[in-house]
């Protein structure tokens, strides 16, 4: 029992990782940005291939692959987001580019073989592999009959630490202000002299390096990197979270992931577990029915 | 451009040899209406998926255990994606815009992955086999389905229901203040698109060996809403639209060979960005907008 | 000018002439080829999820065509071999399969690669007559009964890989008689066809080796940490640990339990028989056994001239599904060769190219001597191997056809 509260912890915070930088960039654009589990994965992949095919240490393939994941950032904004707005487009355009670039992405590293286009970039295809031991520390102790592994308890400090920093950035800096006063009203932030268009660059930048390192956390901690990564296992369980926490807060995001993480380490236990993800989103479903702004989430006003 | 050759030049052999390709883009442009409707109703329902699924396993339920006709088999189906159309669809009317669409997402999440992955009648993880489908020759059926459903949605549209439709996705407060009621004719939309997605499963489900519970999660209806809005949700034909192109993409780029995948995301892109309001265009998606959003019309500037 | 041209359509003659009777090999004395094309469709996964085999069997069977073509061909005819993608959907795939039967008119088709596409694309090639050899799928119900519930069997749907109906079973019996373990958990991805299929075939497999399965936990193959699932298998302290999926899973379970200090056996099917699983399981993975058609150090003297063909064309190892592509295409030409082919009458050629796989009897291919059995099954040695903890395998039993 012990050890499954061990693992719901664990994959609460991957899973709060992740949804902070999905909820940024809802909070401030009202935009879903479905290429974040894009990068989640690419930053992994990146990490990978920087530590096993080019020989780099592991530490600095980390910060490229975060420096490659806020770069990503950029080219969301500039090739699936800004081009829209000028057009003056429905917003759900914004959604399918991003979608379009998701699959760039995927595709892109799944190609990835031996002699190919995009072999500086992945050479194992559609494999899932893992970092070599030995590549970055992972101290295992058994103290009374549970497994501790360094890699997953490092993360529950770092998302918490993140999440303060975020925090601290939102309320007491410049351009945390920026960023609220965007969020809150962009017209009237504009007319205050605030440059909207780089403080929704600055978002997703800051989002997709979130993500990114989410992604190399759970690649490292895991030992699961391949293509799918961002697809199959966060991306739909992210809105879960945004949702359970409350879409636009980061601390909602936080609890929602250990939230969602302690209903499906639950429902392993309690019910057996082959219905752990049906009972995930039945709370999703339920949760939205019942409370639709979350746990942390202002009430729900009226948009006009 | 092989393809779009051969087509052209020998047409008749082009549609013996691609039956098959040409009664899944029926099937698409069936769930790409079912979308429409949901869509012009300023819904952003992302459930197809969910009921196709129930249309699909119905049908093949009954064909399997109690060996009834294919036509009673595809009306329970259809039958049954209504019903619980009705029943999803009710709680879910007061959510808007992104909330909505995650919500429908949980709704076909856990349907697949909780509901039909459990239940031992379903095959579970195995799925089921219908030896009975007929992938050849049910092109006919879905071929005049699809002129059936674009007709009747035409009709709908531009009736009553496609007036106070517009209303509600334009803004649904004030249609309410109009003395719309909304609930009902928003819930009716949703019913409808339960209807059409359960329709197409079914349909679908006949023309397959082989049910799998796979083939129902986020990445359909990712398809789905991308054949409605890359098509342009404006107008009926819109999505249909949408679905032939995204459908017979992997066929016109063959020529990509393995990066069909980077070419398709390509695409994707350069279309919605030089044409936001899609293929068909027109309008279409006032309902999901942030407040500061710039607006497509002029308003006179507030005080 | 036309001398020139005189003399090269001459010398070309004579070549192909002297190529004709060189080519032809062994056993038959039918009629000739010569100037005539055999064409084949492969359907196989390049992109999505099955892009982890697609494209050796891809690399496997060009080999192969471009070794008979430069030789002779088969009696003379050259072979014209397409692969087409079908990015791992099964509708796309019987689409495909359409066009290469009815536009294409190829004789025979390969593939496809992943279970789930096969049940949707064997019945249309029964259906339409086309004999289809199937390279990469080891689920039921794959031959002979394509058309499942239906017990007639399918007269033109072919395996060459071998079924985890005959692998598990294998593994562990081998491992039984080594080990004599007595309790077992089963783990099995219950949304994936061929994880739920090997986990059948486990469950039906233990008794007869008086293994009591204490328990079977599924989960489902998208779930980004399996350890809540291996937790509750290490609780029960098994003997064995069976691990049914492929992927990245097997893997990952491997690393998990033994993180959480379990040290028993873990036994698999497939899934766990490509280098890529045994490197990611590393050192956690090392003696975990498996049963394979194919293995890279087998005695085979076909076999080695095979790896070294395939390690100068693409600069690496095979695997099992390059040679069992590779092996596929040997059938098809043997086939081929002694069908008596008119080239005029597809139906006819195809039904007789049916008929002549069935009695296929190669004594040289990479996986041993190769024979279907009356089920169009394959009928060969089987390997039970080791992960070695370091990308590689061991041998521990060869278990040869009875």
């Amino acid at each position: 029992m012990g050890q499954q509260i061990l693992n719901a912890i664990f994959i609460g915070s991957i899973y709060a990782l992740f949804a902070v930088g999905y909820t940024l960039v809802f909070g401030v654009l009202d935009i879903l940005n479905l290429a974040h589990s894009a990068v989640f994965m690419l930053a992994a992949a990146v990490t990978y291939t920087l530590v096993v095919n080019h020989g780099q240490s592991f530490w600095l393939a980390c910060a490229l692959a975060i420096v490659a994941a806020a770069l990503m950032g950029v080219v969301i904004e500039y090739v699936c987001l800004r081009p829209l707005r000028r057009r003056r487009a429905p917003p759900i355009a914004a959604l399918i580019s991003t979608i379009g670039l998701a699959l760039i992405i995927v595709a892109a590293v799944e190609q990835g073989r031996p002699g190919t286009l995009f072999s500086w970039l992945w050479v194992d295809g559609a494999n899932s592999v893992s970092l070599p031991a030995g590549t970055y520390p992972n101290p295992i102790w058994n103290l009374g009959g549970l497994t501790l592994e360094g890699t997953k308890l490092a993360v529950i400090p770092i998302s918490i630490a993140l999440m303060l920093l975020l925090g601290y950035v939102m309320r007491f800096t410049q351009v945390g202000r920026g960023l609220r006063a965007v969020a809150e009203n962009p017209r009237a932030a504009r007319l205050m002299g605030i440059d909207v268009d780089r403080m929704i660059m600055l978002t997703l930048i800051i989002s997709s390096a979130l993500g990114g390192l989410a992604g190399i956390l759970f690649g490292v901690a895991l030992g699961d990197i391949s293509p799918y990564i961002g697809r199959d296992s966060v991306e739909v369980r992210g809105l879960a979270v945004i949702v359970l926490g409350g879409m636009g807060s980061v601390p909602g995001a936080v609890l929602g992931g250990y939230l969602l993480g302690a209903i499906e380490v639950l429902a392993v236990v309690l019910l057996g577990s082959n219905v752990r993800a049906g009972v995930a989103f039945a709370a999703l479903f339920l949760m939205l029915v019942l409370r639709p702004q979350g746990l942390f989430g202002a009430q729900l006003r009226e948009r006009l | 451009m092989d393809f779009l050759i051969q087509l052209f030049s020998d047409p008749v052999t082009f549609w013996n040899s691609h039956t098959l390709l040409i009664s899944q883009i029926a099937i698409n442009g069936i769930l790409a209406t079912s979308m429409f409707l949901v869509l012009y109703s300023g819904q952003l329902s992302l459930a197809a998926p969910g009921f196709m699924a129930i249309g699909a396993y119905t049908a093949v339920l009954m064909d399997l255990y109690l060996r009834t006709p294919l036509a009673l088999n595809i009306a329970a189906g259809t039958a049954l994606a209504g019903v619980v159309g009705a029943v999803v669809g009710l709680p879910v009317l007061r959510l808007r815009g992104v909330f909505l669409a995650i919500a429908t997402i949980g709704f076909i999440e856990a349907l697949s992955l909780g509901v039909i992955l459990n239940l031992p009648i379903t095959g579970e993880g195995l799925g089921l086999k219908n030896s009975n489908a007929d992938p050849l020759g049910g092109i006919n059926l879905v071929l005049i389905s699809l002129v059936v459903v674009v007709f009747l949605a035409w009709r709908l549209i531009k009736g009553r229901l496609g007036y106070a439709w517009t209303a509600i996705r334009q803004d649904e407060l004030a249609a309410l203040s109009q003395g719309i009621d909304v609930a009902r004719y928003k819930l009716i939309a949703f019913v409808l698109s339960a209807i059409l997605a359960g329709y197409a499963g079914a349909a679908e489900s006949h023309l397959n060996f082989f049910v799998d519970p796979n083939e129902y999660g986020v990445t359909r209806t990712v398809q789905v809403l991308t054949f409605a809005v890359l098509g342009g949700s404006g107008t009926v034909l819109g999505p249909v639209v949408g679905a032939l192109f995204l459908t017979s993409l992997p066929y016109i780029f063959k020529q990509a060979g393995d990066y069909i995948g980077v070419v398709s995301g390509l695409i994707l892109i350069l279309v919605i960005i030089f044409r936001p309001q899609g293929i068909l265009g027109r309008g279409g998606f006032a309902f999901v907008r942030p407040r500061w959003w710039p607006r497509a019309q002029v308003r006179a500037p507030s005080t | 000018m036309r001398l020139v041209r005189l003399v090269s359509v001459l010398a070309a003659g004579v070549i192909l002439g002297a190529c004709g009777s060189a080519g032809g090999g062994g056993t038959t004395s039918g009629s000739s080829y010569a100037g005539k094309t055999i064409k084949l469709g492969a359907i196989l996964s390049i992109t999505g999820a099955g892009g982890v085999y697609g494209p050796q069997s891809r690399d496997g069977m060009k080999l192969a065509v471009d070794q008979i073509n430069k030789s002779g061909g088969v009696n003379g005819a050259q072979i014209a071999l397409s692969v087409t993608d079908d990015a791992s959907d099964k509708a796309q795939s019987a689409q495909v399969a359409q066009t290469l039967i009815q536009q294409e008119q190829d004789l025979a088709l390969l593939g496809p690669t992943l279970s789930n596409s096969a049940v949707a694309v064997h019945p249309l090639a029964e259906t339409l007559k086309v004999p289809i050899l199937a390279v990469s799928t080891t689920g039921i119900h794959i031959v002979p009964d394509c058309n499942f519930p239906q017990t007639t069997p399918c007269r033109y749907v072919f395996r060459d890989s071998l079924g985890e109906q005959t692998a598990i079973p294998d593994n562990i019996q081998s491992y039984a008689s080594d080990g004599h373990p007595s309790t077992g958990v089963l783990l099995v991805a219950q949304d994936d066809k061929f994880s739920s299929d090997g986990g059948k075939i486990v469950q039906d497999t233990v008794g007869q080796y008086n293994i009591n399965l204490l328990k079977t936990i599924k989960f489902n193959k998208g779930e980004a940490d399996l350890s809540p699932y291996v937790t509750q298998a290490v609780a029960l302290k098994p003997d064995v640990i069976f691990i049914t999926s492929l992927g990245g899973i097997p893997a990952k379970i491997m690393v998990a339990a033994r993180n959480q200090g379990w040290h028993g056996q873990f036994l698999g099917g497939n899934g766990f028989n490509t280098a890529t699983v045994s490197k990611q399981a590393g050192d956690a993975g090392k003696g975990a056994r498996s049963a394979s058609a194919w293995y890279l150090g087998n005695s085979f003297p076909s076999n080695a001239d095979f790896v070294k063909a395939y390690q100068a064309a693409y600069g690496k190892d095979p695997d099992q599904f390059g040679a069992q592509g590779y092996t596929a295409i040997k059938v098809l030409a043997d086939a081929a060769k002694r069908a008596n082919l008119t080239f005029t009458d597809l139906a006819g050629d195809r039904d007789k190219l049916r008929a002549a796989m069935e009695t296929v009897n190669l004594p040289q291919t990479p996986l041993g001597p190769f024979q279907f059995t009356s089920n169009h099954d394959v009928k060969q040695t089987v390997w039970v191997i080791a992960m070695d903890g370091v990308g590689g395998f061991t041998l521990v039993h060869e278990i040869k056809a009875s």
